[in-house]
């Protein structure tokens, strides 16, 4: 937990003017909170004899409206918190699940948007949720049709969801262009970004650096409206 | 140029006419000539023949008269006469056809001897004395600075042409495909430039006669044998930078009815580190050596020619794994045995037909090994064993002049043994065999022009079985200017691994299967419970295909002043059938198989100008510059669309438009070489400049592509030097040459680690 920088980017409050007679209150900017080096079940080394890495096979789940960690995939012990409801999005290696369908007991629902930069998506889609188990994934494109792959919402692979595999560099890059939405099981949306699969976050990544360290910024909005840009706080005097 | 004298065939008829005129038919060797030029001498008048060769013009004047006939490619002949009043004169006109004699005869483009500029499609080459000249002692070295060629660092030294990536060129020792690719490269450092007459180069497709791997282009190592009555000997030894040495001695003799040559070739260097605060050389350690004879009989009409090569290369190096305490350092030994074996008879049948059998037959093995440093364990061993044999007949006609046809056939048969190779579940090792058919015709229906069709049949027993064909044109409107054009189409067989690869990552727990093994394969996942989903049926799946092109090739050249030659040209390849992996099964433990379809299109086009000059006979110059554009297809109608983004370095995320796209990783879009030599007395400076502007290597921003200014590698400018002096000694000749490649220090650290900054050699050659 305590390796879980959580960092509020900088920005100017939009301040409006306040009624008179009704509550404080007043309309802000939605921010983006950077997570930076989550662990998502990092290998320790390798086996010497037949090169396999060592990891914890786990995954790191992640509660968006809360802001931090459930549970660590270096929680080996008691897993029991993967059954609740309370998180959000879970990490593995390159592979994100949410809490609902195949992969948790929550109602978390979600899509992965292409073509469509995060800073500019100022609205959640109305409709296109899916549950992890539901989806059709461009599994194989081959001479005369396309078939179905793994049924994430996040489809496993590069090039299929949210990175591309250089094999040339052994490179993972997340794919620009490529914004996560989901509604929390809270009911709030949030738009979500991966920004680097390396500890560090090092630009332009390296592939020499630790991997299956998930930088990511996220906009949640806690009003249950679809908007990011703004929302409503109460003034504290 | 030699010019044959012979009487020409004159006949004057007399005939009763008001005006006089002569009239005729103007032949070679029994057929037309069209197009001929008819002019009276010492005048301006004058008339053109037409496409029969028949002409008639009016004579002004009564009494003697004297012609000038000239046609292009042909000696212009002067006919002299007289006419009476109201007479027509009848002639018939014979022209003799220009010989041309030039040591620039090629034989890689068309499969026959040819002189270099009676070629119709963009050839380039590299002659021995080039090759001294320089100092090159490998084929890289020989390849590197010319025109439109480039270098690429990939599991070796590859050779990139017209835009493709090395697995798209073929590359022949007297005309026999070299075996032995990883990764798609065939190591140009593999090969030795010694024993070598020259280097041939064609550009653009020739498939149509070499068939698989001859879509970008051909590299031809030819060898040579020494006249009758000849003998040499000789040893050469150079020695440079990081450790670099090189040393060959061969002999050679020539008698009445045979002649032999033998060389053996040392090459090793020491490496290099470009990463000095690692563990382990770029560059490692090697030994090389090259054994190689050729001999050739005369056995009454027949001849009977006979070669042989035999390399091995050793190799040490090192890497290490983790880091801090973690880090556990490996030795990387890698050994390499190939050869090949080439013997060849050539019977003529008669005066217009000559058949050619030839047997081939290769061998390519390699092994790796990683041995831990610490417990001396085998930590990774590869073994790889690559067998080819070939059976080929090829029958030249030649039935006149004008008219030569080339027809052959053979069948192929390639083994592979090693570890990603196994067996089947049948118990039997990766094999194919292959039938393929060949046939060219060269119709010259005058010196004006000349037109090759040909094409090519390959039936195989693990690819779809495909037909590649092939035109083009020669046009010379005059001996000064040459125009050539063709349309062709050229194929790469799947690789190996495309088609036997039976392969699951131990680390990451992922599996691919070539084509030929994709359905046992996934059966026998599936037996062992390993395979949650299949996503295609597929024993529904078509075989797969050569990935194929259909090629355009345009160039003119025109010697503009004695001594000064200027080239344009372009080219635009149309590749399909790229084959890539997709996933087609995702296994229990959540990772997926991969297999091997026919699915992208890529195209590249060019632009390419040279000029050659030589203003001082001691003088040569030359100079050139290409523009490319390689791309894919699919990158290219998405970025019109407007649905391709990328990200700054500060992460913000941006929309690119398709001028942001760096095209193909690895491809400068602009390129230029400058060569200049000059000899004074016995010694000769021959200095090499290429440049390349910058070229992708990497995507850091998510898109695929080359966008970003970090991801493509800086331009880079090479300059070479080389300095030869020739000693005549009581016997034999002493050549000394010193010499710098990379002159101004140019490097690119670890982006290009063949790239080691400048290194100087010096050599000796000694001979008889």
């Amino acid at each position: 937990m305590n390796r879980i920088a959580l960092v509020a980017l900088v920005g100017a409050l939009a301040l409006t003017a306040c009624d008179s007679g009704g509550p404080d209150t007043e309309i802000v900017n939605l921010e983006a909170t950077v997570v930076t080096d989550l662990p998502a079940d990092p290998t320790s080394g390798r086996d010497p004899e037949t090169g396999v890495p060592f990891s914890n096979n786990l995954f790191t789940l992640y509660d968006l409206d809360a802001g931090e960690v459930v549970l660590s995939s270096d929680d080996t012990d008691d897993r029991s918190d993967s059954l609740g409801t309370a998180w959000d999005i879970g990490f593995q290696g390159t592979t994100i699940i949410f809490n609902s369908g195949t992969s948790g007991p929550g109602t978390v629902q979600a899509q992965l948007l292409e073509n469509t930069l995060f800073a500019e998506l100022t609205t959640a889609p109305a409709d296109g949720y899916l549950q992890d188990g539901e989806n059709t994934c461009p599994g194989a494109a081959f001479p005369g049709g396309t078939s179905a792959g793994s049924p994430y919402v996040i489809c496993t692979g590069g090039g299929n969801g949210w990175y591309n595999y250089d094999s040339s560099q052994n490179l993972i890059t997340p794919l620009s262009g490529r914004t996560v939405v989901l509604q929390t099981s809270e009911g709030n949306y949030a738009k979500v970004r991966i920004l680097s699969y390396y500890q560090g976050n090092p630009n332009p990544p390296d592939p020499m650096a630790p991997t299956r360290y998930y930088t990511f910024e996220y906009v949640l909005q806690p009003d249950g409206t679809r908007d990011f840009a703004t929302t409503e706080v109460e003034i504290e005097d | 140029m030699i010019a044959r004298h012979c009487l020409p065939l004159l006949a004057l008829l007399a005939a009763a006419a008001s005006a006089q005129t002569v009239e005729g038919t103007i032949a070679s060797e029994g057929a037309p000539v069209p197009f001929a030029t008819v002019r009276l001498a010492e005048t301006e008048r004058g008339t053109a023949a037409d496409a029969e060769g028949t002409f008639r013009l009016a004579l002004p004047e009564l009494g003697p008269f004297a012609l000038i006939v000239s046609a292009v490619g042909y000696e212009p002949l002067r006919i002299e006469g007289a006419a009476a009043e109201g007479e027509t004169v009848r002639l018939a006109v014979a022209l003799d056809a220009v010989t041309v004699e030039t040591d620039d005869v090629v034989v890689t483009a068309t499969r026959t001897v040819k002189a270099l500029e009676d070629v119709a499609v963009p050839i380039t080459v590299v002659s021995a004395d080039d090759l001294r000249q320089q100092g090159a002692v490998r084929l890289s070295d020989a390849l590197e600075s010319l025109p439109g060629l480039f270098l690429s660092d990939d599991h070796g030294t590859g050779l990139q042409v017209q835009g493709f990536a090395s697995d798209y060129t073929l590359i022949l020792l007297d005309g026999e495909p070299i075996v032995g690719r990883t990764a798609g490269t065939l190591d140009l450092d593999r090969l030795t430039v010694a024993g070598l007459e020259r280097v041939e180069i064609v550009e653009g497709p020739s498939s149509s006669l070499y068939g698989s791997e001859a879509l970008a282009g051909v590299v031809n190592l030819v060898t040579s044998l020494p006249a009758a009555g000849r003998e040499h000997a000789g040893a050469r030894v150079r020695a440079g930078s990081y450790g670099t040495t090189d040393a060959t001695a061969e002999a050679s003799i020539g008698r009445e009815n045979w002649s032999a040559r033998a060389f053996v070739n040392r090459f090793a260097s020491d490496g290099y580190d470009l990463t000095p605060e690692s563990f382990g050389a770029t560059v490692p350690t090697y030994t090389d050596w090259t054994g190689d004879v050729r001999l050739q009989a005369r056995l009454g009409a027949a001849t009977l020619r006979l070669g042989g090569r035999a390399t091995t290369q050793d190799q040490q190096g090192g890497f290490s794994l983790g880091s801090g305490e973690l880090e556990t350092r490996y030795d990387d030994t890698g050994k390499r045995t190939d050869w090949s074996l080439h013997p060849e008879l050539t019977v003529p049948l008669n005066e217009t037909v000559r058949v050619t059998t030839s047997l081939y037959g290769a061998r390519y093995t390699t092994e790796t090994r990683y041995v831990n440093q610490t417990d001396g364990s085998l930590y990774y061993s590869d073994d790889f064993d690559q067998r080819y044999a070939k059976a080929e007949v090829q029958a030249d006609a030649l039935w006149n002049a004008r008219n030569l046809t080339v027809v052959g056939g053979g069948v192929i048969d390639e083994r592979l043994a090693g570890d990603r190779y196994s067996p089947d579940a049948s118990g039997a090792a990766p094999s194919a065999q292959q039938v393929f058919a060949f046939a060219q015709h060269e119709w010259a229906p005058s010196r004006l022009l000349e037109v090759n069709a040909s094409a090519r049949f390959d039936a195989h027993s693990d690819y779809a079985a495909r037909l590649t064909p092939k035109l083009s044109l020669l046009v010379r409107p005059s001996e000064a200017l040459r125009f050539r054009a063709s349309v062709g189409s050229g194929f790469k067989a799947p690789a190996f691994r495309q088609l036997y690869l039976s392969f699951t990552n131990a680390a990451a727990g992922y599996s691919v299967f070539g084509a030929t093994r994709l359905e046992e394969g996934l059966a026998e996942l599936e037996a062992q419970g390993q395979i949650a989903q299949r996503y295609i049926d597929v024993a529904e799946l078509d075989a797969i295909q050569a990935e194929n092109s259909v090629a355009f090739n345009l160039g003119a050249s025109a010697d503009v002043l004695p001594g000064l030659t200027v080239e344009v040209g372009g080219f635009w390849n149309e590749v399909r059938d790229l084959i890539e992996t997709q996933p087609v099964a995702q296994k229990t433990n959540g990772q997926q198989v991969f297999a091997y379809f026919n699915l992208a299109e890529i195209y590249t086009r060019g632009l390419d100008a040279s000029v050659t000059a030589r203003p001082l006979a001691d003088l040569e110059l030359s100079a050139s510059y290409q523009f490319l554009q390689a791309r894919d297809r699919e990158i290219v109608d998405a970025l019109n669309e407007g649905t391709v983004s990328g990200r700054d370095p500060d992460n913000r995320e941006y929309r690119l438009s398709l001028s942001d796209y760096g095209g193909l990783f690895g491809r400068s879009p602009h390129s230029a070489t400058l060569r200049a030599s000059y000899t004074l007395a016995e010694t000769t400076a021959s200095l090499r400049g290429r440049w390349r502007s910058r070229y992708g290597y990497a995507d850091f921003d998510g898109n695929g592509i080359a966008n970003r200014d970090d991801e493509f590698v800086a331009a880079t400018p090479i300059v070479d030097l080389t300095i030869t002096r020739e000693f005549a000694l009581p016997t034999g000749r002493l050549a000394a040459q010193v010499g710098a490649d990379n002159l101004f220090d140019t490097t690119r650290g670890t982006l290009v680690p063949s790239l080691p900054g400048r290194t100087v050699f010096a050599s000796l050659g000694f001979s008889l």
